[in-house]
Formats: structure tokens, sequence, C-alpha cells
């Protein structure tokens, strides 16, 4: 028989192999992880959490927006009901997002870092590695684990986050890129701890450098970019004092920048979040309602926001009301980097004594003698 | 069962930053064998066991287990060992089942099988009334019997223990002997490693002394002391002069450098290694008597092995003081 049939079956057994491993530790550690009530009643509580905070965002937000419907409470006069009612829905959304990103970024690395460094802690480690299972089983198994709680609390999230489109402001569209945010963001995040838990000794040291790498990636990136283009701009050689910019990759695994973005496409006027993102990325799209300077438009008293519209573009070309830049961008940079600290997890439970990064030797099929 | 050795280890290196924890060891362990693996703290027994459990990777030479290199496919090791380390710890949070269900899991055992499995070990260890507890709950001496239940969940060929019974109290030690006991009625092949030599003596078949990462002795139990049993360490109590019983003593030529180690009350306490079997030590005896040398003990110092064995961890005692 050829090496080409007999390795067919070979690597379906060696994923069904993977699937048992992930399963088995995941029947662990959620029997031991949600044993008795307490997983329960933290879910409850953090919904009721999410719902209050929803509603405080209207409580805050609906008599303006009411106001604003009647009296006018942008620069053009009344807004009328609809638009008042979205205004209501987008803070909601704005609120929702934001809290859970920032949860979701603190509590998956606090589960993941001691994922591996608390089996190593109370020596119990050794004897699983020497079991049979496949490290990357392993690791999975133990990623989703420690994230089940995490992704439970965003999936029964989502209801809530979905109530904004009885508002109005935020659209099925922008639910999907604010779960493709979060999902990406907590697993990035979690993976991020279950790397340095894999890496340290010590869960303690774990934590710590964990927190530190995504505060890092959080803010560090954006001070980095500011620091960067500031010293882009006034740099003597640049006559003109326009604006240069860093290069926009380093904040390609930033989530908070993603959700900025997704924030910035429910605004319905040039908001904080808009602000926020054209200082970050100069957008060849300008927002519904706001005057732009520009041939046939019909305003020509000087443009209410400074223009933002790349020279080169075309006049004809329909403006960008989405933006769908930087949040894709974040998501495939985030999740690849998820990936490559997965993989370098699974190495490093490998023999103590290899590198971790070396290849393997392949063991020779069995019956076949040199 | 084939006579292919279950362990074998050819020149085998160990090196932690420089320092040599084995250097170039061989070993050999038959089907069926208790082996145990003595030496002090520090000798390289943990070293030898990790890279045997495919948990250490060795920096030269060649381990198998069961005809399978530790370094070619460790998975496959991993299937046919249990392995229990000098220090672990258990699963507070689980049940003594689930905690036995797991490791079943992890070594791909079908769930048929699992559940008689599981009964079957607690009664080995003797502790099918704690099924149900929580691991938190057993005490100390349960929990080495319930890590050792869990490297026999795959009923493996080569059972690795190591230090199987430190730390315990003399009632949890004498438990551990005899599952070890039942272990070897089962035919299991077991590498076993302790710091004290008796605590394995009598249940060994084969052990192999190891010190500073070379193997000093090793063998079948029989044959080392019967390889003792040709030379031994007299200790012989004189009430004559010494000086003279040493000159005497000094003239044979199978015995080596005689030492005065102490006395009392006029008698005078010699060793000397002596190169001869009970046949010359009882000719000897003889001799001296003729001679008019007043014998008043006439024994050997030690068992063989036990001698060696202290001669070996004496000095890490001294170095310890």
């Amino acid at each position: 028989m050829s090496a080409e049939v007999m390795a067919s079956p070979a690597r379906r057994s060696a994923v069904r192999e993977m699937a048992s491993t992930v399963a088995t530790i995941m029947a662990k550690e959620v029997r031991s992880r949600f044993r008795g009530r307490r997983a329960f009643v933290v879910l409850t509580l953090y919904l009721g959490v999410l719902a209050l905070i929803a509603y405080g965002a209207y409580a805050v937000e609906a008599p303006v927006a009411r106001e604003a419907a009647r009296f006018g409470g942008g620069e053009f006069g009344a807004i009328g009901v609809p638009n008042a009612s979205a205004r209501v829905g987008q803070a909601i959304f704005t609120v929702l997002s934001l809290f859970q990103l920032l949860l979701a970024c603190l509590i998956a690395p606090a589960l993941t870092a001691g994922a591996i460094s608390l089996e190593r802690e109370k020596q119990t480690l050794d004897m699983l590695i020497a079991t049979p299972m496949r490290p990357a089983g392993l690791v999975i198994g133990k990623l989703l684990s420690a994230m089940a709680f995490v992704i439970l609390i965003l999936l029964a999230g989502i209801p809530i986050s979905a109530m904004v489109l009885m508002y109005g402001g935020a659209s099925v569209d922008d639910i999907l890129r604010q779960q493709v945010v979060l999902f990406t963001s907590a697993i990035g995040c979690g993976v991020v701890g279950l790397f340095y838990s894999a890496l340290i000794k010590r869960t303690q040291t774990a934590t710590v450098l964990t927190y530190a790498t995504l505060i890092a990636l959080g803010i560090g990136t954006l001070l980095l970019f500011r620091l960067w283009t500031s010293l882009l701009t006034n740099d003597p050689r640049n006559t003109f004092g326009e604006v240069r910019r860093a290069p926009e990759w380093i904040l390609y695994a930033n989530p908070a920048v993603a959700m900025t973005e997704v924030l910035a496409n429910t605004e319905l006027e040039y908001g904080d979040f808009s602000e926020l993102l054209d200082t970050l990325r100069a957008r060849s799209g300008v927002f519904p309602g706001v005057p732009v300077e520009g041939p046939g438009n019909g305003i020509d008293d000087g443009p209410f926001f400074p223009p933002v519209a790349p020279p080169d573009r075309p006049a004809d070309q329909a403006p960008e009301l989405v933006s769908d830049h930087f949040w894709p961008r974040i998501s495939i940079t985030v999740t690849g980097i998820a990936l490559l600290l997965t993989l370098l997890s699974t190495r490093l439970l490998g023999p103590v004594g290899r590198r971790p990064w070396a290849i393997r030797r392949r063991p020779a099929p069995r019956g076949t003698n040199p | 069962m084939s006579m292919e050795p279950v362990v074998q280890t050819r020149s085998l290196v160990k090196r932690y930053d420089g320092e040599l924890a084995l250097a170039g060891v061989d070993l050999e362990v038959a089907p069926g064998e208790i082996f145990g693996l003595v030496g002090p703290n520090g000798a390289g027994k943990t070293t030898m066991m990790r890279i045997l459990a495919t948990l250490l990777a060795p920096t030269a030479g060649q381990a198998t287990v069961c005809g399978v290199d530790v370094d070619v496919d460790p998975v496959e090791v991993r299937r046919r060992i249990g392995y229990m380390p000098d220090f672990y710890g258990v699963y507070d949070d689980l049940r003594t089942w689930e905690y036995l269900d797991f490791f079943a899991r992890c070594y791909g055992v079908p769930p048929s099988r699992r559940r008689g499995m599981i009964g079957e070990l607690l009664e080995i260890v003797g502790l099918s009334d704690k099924r149900d507890a929580y691991v938190e709950s057993l005490s100390r001496g349960m929990r080495q019997r319930l890590c050792l239940a869990h490297t026999l969940v795959h009923d493996p060929q080569l059972l690795i223990l190591d230090e199987p019974a430190s730390g315990l109290d003399p009632r949890a030690r004498v438990e551990v002997r005899e599952i070890m006991r039942t272990l070897r009625d089962m035919g299991k092949t077991v590498l076993v490693s302790s710091h004290i030599l008796p605590e394995l003596g009598e249940l060994c078949t084969s052990v192999g002394i190891i010190d500073h990462g070379r193997m000093v002795r090793a063998g079948r139990i029989d044959e080392i002391e019967r390889s003792l049993r040709a030379s031994a360490l007299l200790r012989i109590d004189v009430v004559s002069d010494a000086a003279e019983a040493i000159s005497w003593l000094g003239t044979d030529p199978r015995a080596g450098d005689v030492m005065e180690v102490g006395g009392a009350d006029g008698v005078s306490r010699l060793e000397l290694p002596y190169d001869g079997g009970p046949d010359e030590q009882a000719d000897l005896l003889r001799r001296m008597v003729e001679a008019g040398h007043r014998v008043a003990g006439f024994s050997q110092a030690t068992s063989g092995l036990e001698e060696i064995f202290l001669q070996v961890t004496g000095m890490q005692e001294d170095s310890a003081a």
C-alpha cells in the first residue's frame, strides 16, 4: 500500500484523537469549574449588570433625544422622532459594546493565565503530559474550558445587544461586527494568558505579564501611534506642517481600535468615535448630513469639518458611509497571533530540554525497517 | 512473553546547564522484574525516570521502552507506561472515581471498559469505600494510593514509580509495599526508585545503585549477593594486643587494610575488607585462634548490598553534615 493511501486514515484518526483530548480536558475542567451554583449566580449577576447599564444609557440619553426631536439638539434643528430613537439605540449599543469588550478582555486572561501554570504549581502537569494526549489538544482543551465561561457570558449578552434593534441606531450588521470584535478580542486576550501560563512557571508572574502585554497592546500602541505621528508631523522637513501619520499596522493588534470603528459606524453625527477614528486614519468617507467641501455640492462657505477626503479621490466616487477598514484587519491579526501563540504553547509542553521551536523527528512508520 | 528488555538505556547522558546529571548510564530491565533504582538524593534517579517517561529529552545516548525510542515516538512510549512522579498533586475538586475516569479518558480507554476498571483499581489500592469522596478529603497515604492507581488505568506494561513511599508514615508504607506486591503478581514490570534501600530490598528482583549520575552496580539481587558473598567487610573483636593482631592479619594475602575502629574494656574492634567467602572466613578465624589471638567476636560488618549502598550514600551524608 502506498504512503498516500496510508496517510488519510492516519490523519483522520489524529483529528479524532485531538477532538477526544479536547473533550476529555473540557469534561474535567467544566466538572470542577461549573460545579455547584457559582457559575449560574455569576452569569445571572452579569446579565443583570448588563441590563442595568443598558437602562442607564437609556435613562441618560432618552430625555436629551426627546428634546432634540422636538426643538433641535443638533446643528441643523429638530432631528425628528426616528432619529431620536436611533440616538437612544446608538447610546445603548455604545455602552454595551465598551462594557463587554472591557470585561471580556479582563476576565479571559484571568481565567487562562493559570490554566497551565496552576497545574505546574500543583504538580499535576507531569502526570498529564505523561499521558499520550496530544499537547495541542491539551492546550486547546485548556483554552476552551477556561474560555467557556467568557464565551457563555458573551453569548448570553447577544439578546441584550439585540435590544438595540428595537430603537434603531445600530443595524444587524453593526451587531455582527460587534460580536466578531468581542469574540476575537476575548479569545486573543485568553490566548495571551494561556501562552504566559505555559511559558512561565508561576501563575502570579504569568498573570502580571499577561496584563502588562494586554495594556501594551491596548494603550501602548495608541500612545506609540500618537507619539510617532507627532514626531513625523513636527519634523522640520515637513514644511507645510500637514499631518503625517505613523504606520497604521501598529494598531492592528488593538481590539479597542476595532471597537472604535464599529462604534463610529453607528454614529449618526460626527461624534467622539468618528473623531478618534479620523485621528488614526485619513478616511475617504464622510458622514451623512455633514457638509463637505468639494465640487458640486453647493457649499462653498467652508467645510464644517476639515476636509478628510484625500485629494486624489475621484469626485464622482460615492463617499464611504461605513468604515470597514480596521476591524477586519484587527480581527484577522488577533486571530493570527492567537494561533501562533497556541502553537508555541503546544511546543512549550513538549519534553523539557528540547527547544520548543525545533522540528520534531517523525517516528518511522511501523513495520518498515530501514 | 518475549524476553526483549522492557527498559534499555545505552550511555544515557543528561546535562542541565553544563551540570552532568546522568553521565552515561546503561540500564536494562527484563519483563516482569521489579527493578529498584537506589541512590542518594540528587544521584540522577528522577532524571533517569523522567527521561523514560518522556518528560525530559536526553542530551545524548539512547533510551528505549518496550523497544520504542523515547526520543523518536514519545507518544507510543507513553501508551505503554504508567508514571508516578516523586512530587505530585491531585485534583482536589474531583471525586475519586472522577479522578480515575479523567486519566482513563486521557489514556483513551473506551467508555465501556472504564466503569468496571475503576472499581477494580479502587479495590487494588483499597479505596473502594472512597469512590464518591472528594480527593480533597483523602489522607496523604490515600492520595498516594490513588496516584498509584492512576498509573494503571490503561493496563501498561511498565510502571515507573518515583519514590512511591516517600513522606509516608510506616503504616502507609506497608500499604504501598502491599500494592507493589500485587503489581508484581499481576506480572507488571516496575521501575521503582528510593533513596533508602531497606524500603525496596525485599521487594525487588533487581537493583541498580546510582550515584553522581553513574550506575555503580546493577543486576539481579541474588547475583549481586552471590558476588558480594565472595568478599566482605569483617569485624573482629580481639581481647589480646590489638597491634599484634593487626600485623598478623596484614600478612594474610586476602586481607585489605586493617583498621582499628574502636573498643572498650580491653577489647579492640578491628575492621578489614576480606576477599573471601564463608569458607575462607571460617578458615581465617581458625588460624587466628591457632596463632594465639583471643578472638571475642567475628562477624560481617554489614550485608553486602547495604555495604555498597552505605559507601555510596555515606559520602552524601558527610557532605550534608
